[in-house]
């Protein structure tokens, strides 16, 4: 268990690692990425109240559950950084600021584009879920900023992996004390694939592959940009060397 | 191995609040900053929105909540600058008594001298405002406990930034969303009173957001430091 744990550490075992994992994982995005799109976006049928604008919520639905990953994501990956010192967990966490700010601002502007539809509203402050997404995001870019403010690169490791334990912890916060105003945004439906049920299984289906797709495509750009991480910071090892000098 | 230490950790604490004291005193400009800072702001939204007193008692809370975020977060810069520089920020972290103590020293002079004065003046402000009168306790009460919440957290930001040349903006970016919080509850207890409701649960929950921050704020704050002086 400890040898496993140690050797994960071990950038240039990712590296060859995730060679192997690589051409599956983009094959199963592909496939469930076209299948979740053309099939949600082109041939679902309209939802009975708001028609066809339900059908950004299949992007919208996959994309909002994924960004609230980053946080745990970079807390876990900060932990890893401060306690045992790995390399590799914050070449993750480095990359993973950035990718959560873009999953947040995704977030928000397919929402935003949802809701002029179906609130007939771009932005609506009392609804609690918009607002502690917006949150999310901006803490995000204080990281990303603190990462780019430091320049020796041991002491922005630390810094940001401290910080993003901090910022996981008030994420939380933040979650609970914007949910005290009245909120617009509708609770999560229950989920049903019974065939009467009002959305119709097909909604559900396709939410499901949907935030598979999304799932796998985090997982494809973190683990390529770690990757590339990995190659510029390990430039002078032999091993890196030694790779490029193949191609 | 640590020495064993000279002093007992509570007299160090003292001699760490004492010293801080002594030199808010003798470098008054830290303090009157930020206080003449939040007056400033405070007095430029009826110029700039409305001098209507109903248009103004219904912004008030928010106000004066956001102008106390904004000169509590000016004033934290002050808070490990000038030790950094001299180095008796290293002496801090060499010493053999519990980190945690001496940040909560640095944190509990620092509030009293920056952020105390601000709350104090607050129901001047308010009353400039036209905040309804039976408000006004809730206001100085909720500015009270959400205070330090506010130097707590702004501490950890100052604490991981302490290097760097300059710093304003990025602290800002860091430490305003954390505070979010404080300011919905502050802001909520203070229109509680407003509407002749009982902020007392606001309250509360602000007390318990206070406890959290004492306990655990020092401790990402004191690790902070380590990070950035080595």
């Amino acid at each position: 268990m400890w040898l496993w744990f140690a050797k994960l550490g071990s950038p240039k075992w990712f590296y060859e690692l995730s060679s192997k994992w690589l051409p599956w994982l983009v094959g199963a995005m592909a496939i469930l990425l076209s299948v979740g799109v053309i099939w949600g976006l082109l041939f679902l049928p309209p939802d009975y109240q708001q028609g066809y604008s339900s059908r950004i919520l299949i992007v919208h639905v996959a994309v909002a559950g994924t960004s609230l990953a980053f946080f745990p994501l970079m807390a876990v990956a900060g932990t890893i950084t401060l306690v045992w010192r790995m390399k590799l967990a914050d070449m993750v966490a480095k990359n993973a600021a950035p990718l959560g700010a873009w999953f947040s601002f995704i977030t928000l502007a397919t929402g935003s584009i949802w809701g002029s539809v179906s609130w007939g509203t771009w932005w609506e402050w009392t609804d609690s879920r918009l607002v502690s997404m917006l949150f999310q995001f901006f803490l995000l870019l204080g990281v990303i900023s603190l990462r780019s403010a430091l320049e020796d690169s041991d002491k922005a490791a630390k810094a940001c992996a401290l910080l993003s334990i901090v910022g996981c912890i008030n994420v939380v916060i933040i979650k609970y004390s914007v949910e005290w105003w009245n909120t617009l945004h509708q609770p999560s439906s229950p989920v049903s694939l019974s065939p009467d049920s009002p959305n119709g299984p097909e909604f559900w289906i396709a939410t499901g592959i949907m935030i598979l797709a999304v799932y796998l495509f985090l997982a494809v750009s973190l683990i390529l940009a770690t990757r590339n991480e990995i190659l510029v910071r390990e430039r002078q090892a032999q091993w890196v060397q030694d790779l490029v000098r193949q191609e | 191995m640590n020495p064993t230490p000279a002093t007992s950790t509570s007299a160090a604490f003292l001699a760490t609040l004492r010293r801080d004291f002594l030199i808010a005193y003798k470098r008054k400009h830290d303090v009157v900053n930020p206080f003449m800072f939040f007056v400033i702001v405070v007095s430029l939204f009826p110029v700039g929105i409305s001098p209507d007193p109903v248009k103004l008692a219904e912004i008030a809370a928010g106000v004066i909540w956001i102008a106390v975020l904004l000169a509590s977060m000016l004033s934290m810069d002050s808070l490990y600058r000038a030790d950094f520089e001299d180095g008796s920020l290293e002496q801090l972290l060499l010493s053999p008594h519990p980190l945690y103590f001496m940040v909560l020293a640095k944190n509990i002079s620092h509030w009293l001298v920056s952020g105390l004065p601000v709350v104090l003046i607050s129901p001047i402000l308010a009353y400039m405002l036209n905040l309804p009168a039976a408000a006004y306790f809730t206001l100085l009460l909720s500015l009270l406990i959400g205070t330090p919440i506010l130097s707590l957290l702004g501490s950890i930001a100052v604490a991981l930034t302490v290097g760097l040349g300059s710093r304003g903006l990025i602290l800002a970016v860091i430490t305003l969303p954390m505070s979010v919080p404080v300011l919905i509850f502050g802001t909520l207890a203070v229109q509680a009173s407003v509407n002749t409701m009982s902020p007392a649960g606001y309250l509360a929950l602000m007390l318990a957001m206070l406890a959290a921050a004492i306990s655990l704020g020092p401790l990402a704050s004191a690790a902070a430091l380590r990070i950035s002086v080595d």
